[in-house]
Order: structure tokens, then C-alpha cells, then sequence
């Protein structure tokens, strides 16, 4: 029966990633200029898109919670976790797309690259994973249990963070080594 | 049923002819060695099998089908190669996961021999057909994974290559599974539909390959780009992204 269900999923998985492979479109024959003009684009908005930490933090203040808590009547109250759970869920999908978009940069930009460190690569594609799926978690809880019942949550999607941050200065080290041949980077040498 | 399976026998046959005519009048043999090579021996089998007389054929039915799938995994080899001429590190990685895969199947075939000598792999055909199937389908997932990852544009001789093969060995496994389970009640279904499926790889790749694509070149980064800046940029984004998840509560 394993084998039954190992040999379908195979099957099953090959006929849908080829339904994908056969819809996917042709990536932008714009070239590198245009890639390298949106990354530039995508890494200011990661810098200077994200919201002050000041902010951030104000929207988990518990301070705020338990000064509404003892001094504002239940409907006041019941509109303040509203609005902070409204705004702790807009702040996570900000960050989570900011994620995707540094994702992106970092696929396109690696694509360029004839010779990828793979196990790298390969951490780094699973640390991006996680971090998308520690902010996707914290949506859920924040969702369900509102914008103060998951610390434990941030805290794990920071820790994702963190390594994410760290291999990826890694695996872009190879860009800040000096003395590589141009011509090794030159697709024109490579057979097609 | 007999009728329709030996109509698709022919178109097949017919198929294979045009697409190996086509090859030669566009001097595309030599670019893709391996699959016209393999075409080249799926013609010879068929048009051999076709003639054969009944118990002949059913002697050597699995054994001329095994020799065309070794081919089929040089064809992997040969569309990684293909694929990722202008990268290097995912031919490798492609390369090792099909080593892996194979080597793996091969071992446990060698260890079930080791440890059960009356288990024998020619009594079991279609078991080994499946297993190997699958190993062609992992890698051929790999492939199809990368490319779509790093968004590497692929020829069209190469999209028709892969889609032809993917259908063909994505439906054969399906089919040997349920031929093996079925049971022979199956093999009627079974004996269209897989060459049913292979007659419509050979239709994509009739079409892929009508003339030369070759894979398309990597554009190559613009001179002034400043990748430590751009590195550097990089890390301080995601030094912000930290920041802002780690000064949460």
C-alpha cells in the first residue's frame, strides 16, 4: 500500500508541476539591467517601507491593553483589540511580503551567478521557507487569539530571521570576492 | 482493442520517423545526441516488437523496454546539461540528485538480492519498470523545481522535451502502480494507455523540435553593477526585517 501511494504521489506531483512548468511564463527578456533596477528598488522599500520600531512596538504595548483594560467600558475595549489586531495582522503581512521580496531579489540575482554554492542556496531557500511559515503562524494566531496571545510566536519568526540573515550574507560573500575573472561570468563562453 | 492498440502502435512508429527525418534535414542529431539516440532505439524496438511473433515478443518485451529506459535516463543527463549550461552548480546538483536516486534504487535491488536469493528482478518486471520510472520522474522534478526557482528560461526544444518526457513517464508510473495492484484485470486499459502516452510525447516533441531553439543566453549583469553594494544592501534589509520582528513583544 506504501508503494501504491508513494508511486501515485510521484505521478501526481510530476503531471501538476508540469501543468505549472507548461503554463509558466516567459521571464522578463528586459535583462539583467531592468532585474538589477527593480532589486535596487525592492532592497529601498525593505529599508525604508517597513514601519519605525517605535510604531511596531506601540503595537504590542501591553501598557495600552491594560490602561484600556482598566479604564475604558467593554465596547471601547472590544474596539481597541479590533483595531490592534487589524494592525498587528496589516504589520505581518507587510513583513511577510517584505520577505517574498527579498526572496525574489535573491533568486534573480543568483540566477546571473554561473558558479551558486548549493548547500547555501539550499539553506537559505529553507530559512526563507520557515520564516514565511513562522509569519503565516503568527497571522493565524493573531487571527484567532488576537495581537497579544502569541510572543512566543515572534520570537521563534525573529529566530528564523536571524539565520536568514546570516546565511544570506554567506551565500552573497562569493559576490565580494575580488579578482574573479569577468570572462567566467560571460554566458557567451558556456555552450548552449 | 487489439485494432486500436496496433493503430497507435503505427502512429507511433510514424512519429518517431518524422521527428528522426527532421532531425537529420535540420542537422539537430548531433545537439541532442542522446534523445535522438533514444528515439533512434524506441523506433528499432517498436518496428522489431511489431514484427516478432507472439512469444518472441513476450520474451522480449521487458528486456528491450529496460535498454530504452537507460537511454531515457541518458536523456535526463542530457536535458540537465541542456537546461543549465550557464549554471553550473544546478547541473551538478541535478546530476547528484539523479545519482542519488538511481544509486539508491539500484542498492536496494542489490540488498533484496544479497538478502532474499529467491527474489529475482527479471520475475518482476514491471516492478523494476515502475521503480526506475520513478527515479526518472524525481529527477526530471528537479529539473522542472530549479528552473521554475531561479526563473531560468528554457528554450523551446528544451520546455518540449521535458513536457513529452514528463507525460510519458508521469503516466507510466501511474499505470504500472495500478497495473500492479489491479492485476491483470488492468492490462487491457494498461496496454492503451501507455502507448497512448507515448505517442503524445512524441507528438510534443514533433512539435518542439521541428526546428532548433537553443536555450536562451543568460543576460549578463551590466558592468557598473556594484554587487558589494548591492550584497551589502542586502543584508542591512534583512538586518531591518530581524529588527522589526525581534523588538516585538
Amino acid at each position: 500500500m506504501i508503494q501504491l501511494i508513494i508511486s501515485l504521489v510521484v505521478g501526481l506531483a510530476l503531471a501538476v508541476s508540469l501543468y505549472f512548468f507548461a503554463r509558466r511564463v516567459k521571464p522578463s527578456a528586459e535583462g539583467s539591467a531592468q532585474q538589477l533596477r527593480e532589486a535596487r528598488q525592492t532592497l529601498d522599500s525593505l529599508q525604508f517601507g517597513l514601519l519605525p520600531n517605535d510604531l511596531v512596538q506601540r503595537i504590542f504595548a501591553r501598557e495600552d491593553l491594560e490602561y484600556v483594560l482598566s479604564a475604558a467600558p467593554p465596547d471601547v475595549q472590544s474596539l481597541f483589540l479590533k483595531d490592534r489586531k487589524n494592525i498587528a495582522l496589516a504589520w505581518v503581512r507587510r513583513v511577510r511580503s517584505a520577505v517574498l521580496d527579498l526572496m525574489r531579489f535573491h533568486r534573480g540575482h543568483a540566477r546571473l551567478h554561473a558558479q551558486l554554492s548549493f548547500s547555501t542556496e539550499s539553506r537559505l531557500a529553507l530559512n526563507f521557507a520557515r520564516l514565511l511559515t513562522a509569519c503565516r503562524l503568527l497571522q493565524i494566531a493573531l487571527y484567532l487569539r488576537g495581537p497579544y496571545a502569541a510572543p512566543g510566536m515572534v520570537r521563534t519568526a525573529a529566530a528564523a530571521a536571524g539565520r536568514v540573515c546570516l546565511i544570506s550574507e554567506n551565500s552573497l560573500a562569493f559576490l565580494n570576492v575580488k579578482g574573479i575573472d569577468p570572462a567566467e561570468n560571460d554566458p557567451a563562453r558556456h555552450r548552449a | 482493442m487489439k485494432t486500436l492498440s496496433q493503430v497507435i502502435w503505427l502512429a507511433g512508429i510514424l512519429v518517431e520517423f518524422v521527428i528522426l527525418a527532421r532531425a537529420i534535414q535540420c542537422k539537430m542529431f548531433g545537439k541532442y545526441s542522446i534523445f535522438y539516440s533514444y528515439v533512434a532505439s524506441v523506433l528499432g524496438v517498436s518496428v522489431f516488437l511489431y514484427a516478432a511473433p507472439q512469444p518472441l515478443y513476450n520474451a522480449l518485451y521487458w528486456p528491450l523496454d529496460f535498454v530504452t529506459m537507460v537511454l531515457g535516463c541518458g536523456v535526463i543527463v542530457e536535458i540537465s546539461r541542456h537546461v543549465f549550461a550557464q549554471h553550473i552548480s544546478l547541473d551538478r546538483f541535478a546530476r547528484w540528485t539523479a545519482i542519488v536516486v538511481f544509486g539508491s534504487m539500484f542498492l536496494v535491488f542489490a540488498i533484496h538480492s544479497f538478502f532474499f536469493p529467491h527474489w529475482k528482478p527479471a520475475a518482476n518486471p514491471a516492478d523494476l519498470a515502475r521503480d526506475l520510472r520513478i527515479a526518472e520522474a524525481i529527477a526530471l522534478l528537479t529539473i522542472v523545481f530549479l528552473t521554475g526557482y531561479y526563473r531560468i528560461e528554457i528554450g523551446k526544444n528544451m520546455k518540449g522535451m521535458i513536457l513529452g518526457f514528463g507525460v510519458y513517464v508521469g503516466t507510466s508510473i501511474i499505470m504500472l502502480t495500478l497495473r500492479l495492484f489491479i492485476g491483470i484485470r488492468f492490462s487491457p486499459i494498461w496496454k492503451i494507455t501507455e502507448p497512448s502516452s507515448y505517442v503524445a510525447a512524441l507528438i510534443i516533441w514533433a512539435v518542439a523540435l521541428w526546428s532548433y531553439a537553443p536555450v536562451p543566453v543568460v543576460p549578463a549583469p551590466p558592468p557598473d553593477t556594484d554587487y558589494q553594494g548591492l550584497a551589502g544592501r542586502t543584508r542591512r534589509a534583512l538586518g531591518s526585517i530581524e529588527e522589526h520582528l525581534d523588538r516585538t513583544p
